[in-house]
């Protein structure tokens, strides 16, 4: 998980009052609606660190810099979801956030290319086999 | 729902696009060499750069924020 910029914090495009705030807090309880913009890399540290306690999505959360340095190179803001090959290239590349955002789609994207990755090295282990005798 | 809230979304959502079409033009595509970075975690403890996982195993990278 990289951390980045608050899409909707309390002092910018603010989604917790009135109706709409109480429909996001029954929709989304565990994610926050009352957190201001940070003003420090350790409060966004510190905020991204409640999140991942809250949310609990299980992996380990990297935080970008207070200069948004990795989520303008990979044009992340509000979310965005891609996936890295073993080669350091962009297999799947997500749709801008927030409709963009699909993690079916990063889920299929990840197993054809596990698929793909096991049929090579099936291949290359037949290949190897068939010289070798 | 009150104007104000109407006016900022349309303020605000206006930034947005402003800002994912400057910044989607240049970032990486399928087939791209995707950009190395290097961060820490949350506890300050972990540090982590992208080009270490090359060759080793393939990275999904999650962007967000608790908002």
């Amino acid at each position: 998980m990289v951390y980045i910029r608050e899409a909707h914090p309390v002092d910018g495009w603010w989604f917790g009052g009135g109706i709409v705030g109480k429909i996001m807090r029954r929709r989304y309880p565990n994610a926050s609606i009352d957190t201001y913009d940070p003003t420090s890399f350790e409060e966004r540290q510190g905020i991204a660190k409640q999140c991942e306690e809250s949310l609990q999505y299980g992996i380990r959360t990297y935080v970008d810099d207070m200069d948004d340095t990795v989520s303008k190179a990979y044009a992340a803001l509000p979310t965005r979801l891609y996936l890295i090959g073993l080669d350091g290239r962009v297999v799947y590349a997500g749709g801008l956030g927030p409709f963009g955002f699909s993690p079916t789609e990063l889920g299929e994207a990840i197993e054809a290319y596990l698929d793909k990755q096991n049929a090579t090295d099936v291949a290359l282990h037949n290949e190897l086999q068939s010289s070798s005798s | 729902m009150t104007l104000e809230f109407f006016r900022n979304t349309a303020y605000y959502r206006r930034e947005f696009n402003t800002w994912q079409e400057r910044y989607n033009r240049d970032a990486p595509k399928k087939g791209d060499q995707a950009p190395d970075f290097e961060l820490k975690d949350v506890s300050g403890e972990h540090i982590a750069r992208l080009s270490q996982y090359q060759g080793k195993m393939p990275v999904a990278l999650v962007f967000g924020s608790f908002t």
